[in-house]
């Protein structure tokens, strides 16, 4: 079978701010048609601003729940109204209706409802697409309506898909750019996984939000390594985490310097591999290290 | 004695899923009656959150004494099936269903 060959690697940060997205773009370019790209980091995804998907495919999501009352039925109690905790039933021009950004789907109002009413109705949350990117290679990737959140079952959505086009194009290789934090879209990234890339910086909460996203990743005795961002800001918590990567086995996989080549890059609506800095070299040769030992670890 | 494995399809030639809570499969081997059941867990995938606990639920409809699976269950759901007595094997993935049930016979999987 030929998913077995397939690398997953995930990039995660545990904080926000670290470099995640740019990095992993930065990695999605360099990688060109070998990987498929698969941008979980749905919530606030700004891959696609770097990664230039012609939005090509494009297929409705549904998550989660919501309450809808008919009107035809509806006796105008108000007990939904009453045990209703987000507040999303108002009362309006004579009738209860649902506020659809503040209800979260729980059901409980059709629970109460007595003349039956109140029907709970999958949700569209968004959209799931498949595109052509700017290295020629494909990138799986989602778009949330207002109000609605990423969940584990839309990052494996995406995941699932991404891992369907690298069977079929027979890629090497699935770039996921992970969400933040080590909620259940974290898990969902993270199950199946063949590596996951950490990226941090050098203060107090990069260093706390690392040690916290390294024990979900430990719990599922998935390999990691890991890159300190902007490692010269602070060169005392750099050597902390330093530490820390030692006393855990992680790979230390580099220290990239604070560059505001990102940010440039950025404004030009590139990573920072297309335009011409001294991070280019470092960044291929981080990437040549992690498909080394993806590859190592695959064939064990 | 009743072996669970997380699976990505439903024969012995089917590679272990690595996911617990998200598994497509469970495939129950009873060794004593050589029986072997396929559970569909693919209803898993409408759980926007908790898919690890949902599946943990089901996991103690089927009862089983072992299970072999991948990257094994997450906090939550791990912490459910300890009220299982029930012996977790993990590191499977990459194996078909057999080549996982060959190396837990023969001790090769590393237990949770």
């Amino acid at each position: 079978m030929s998913s077995e060959r397939i690398n997953e690697i995930v990039i995660l940060s545990g904080k926000g701010g670290t470099g995640k997205t740019s990095l992993a773009a930065a990695f999605s370019v360099l990688a060109g048609t070998e990987a498929v790209i698969a941008d979980c980091d749905v919530d606030a995804a700004n891959m696609h601003l770097l990664l230039k998907p012609d939005f090509a495919r494009s297929m409705e999501f549904y998550s989660g729940e919501l309450a809808v009352i008919n009107q035809d039925i509806c006796i105008r109690c108000g007990k939904c109204a009453d045990v209703c905790r987000f507040n999303a039933i108002p009362f309006m021009e004579n009738q209860y209706t649902i506020s659809p950004l503040d209800c979260e789907g729980c059901g409980y109002c059709e629970k109460v409802c007595p003349s039956f009413a109140i029907v709970m109705k999958e949700r569209k949350s968004g959209k799931v697409y498949t595109s052509t990117i700017k290295t020629e290679g494909i990138m799986v990737h989602a778009r949330l309506d207002i109000a609605a959140e990423n969940s584990g079952k839309l990052v494996a959505k995406v995941k699932k898909d991404a891992k369907d086009h690298a069977n079929a194009g027979n890629k090497k290789f699935i770039i996921v750019d992970g969400s933040p934090g080590i909620g259940c879209p974290v898990v969902s990234s993270l199950s199946g996984a063949n590596y996951v890339v950490l990226v941090t910086e050098p203060t107090m909460s990069g260093l706390h939000d690392l040690i916290r996203v390294y024990e979900v990743i430990k719990r599922f005795r998935i390999k990691a390594g890991c890159i300190i961002n902007k490692a010269d800001v602070n060169e005392a918590q750099s050597r902390e985490i330093k530490e820390f990567l030692m006393s855990e086995q992680i790979d230390h996989l580099a220290d990239i310097p604070y560059d505001s080549a990102f940010s440039s890059a950025m404004i030009e609506g590139k990573t920072v591999v297309e335009i011409q800095s001294p991070l280019k070299a470092q960044l291929e040769e981080i990437w040549k290290q992690i498909k080394l030992i993806t590859n190592k670890n695959n064939t064990i | 004695m009743k072996i669970a494995f997380t699976a990505a399809g439903t024969t012995w030639d089917s590679m272990i899923d690595p996911r617990f809570g998200r598994t497509e499969f469970f495939i129950v081997y009873n060794d004593e009656t050589q029986e072997t059941t396929v559970f569909d867990n693919s209803a898993v995938k409408n759980e926007a959150h908790g898919a690890g606990t949902a599946t943990a639920q089901k996991i103690f409809e089927i009862k089983p004494d072992v299970l072999i699976t991948g990257n094994g269950p997450g906090e939550n759901a791990a912490t459910a099936l300890k009220q299982l007595d029930m012996k977790i094997f993990v590191n499977a993935h990459n194996m078909t269903i057999k080549e996982a049930y060959d190396n837990y016979k023969n001790g090769k999987l590393q237990p949770l």
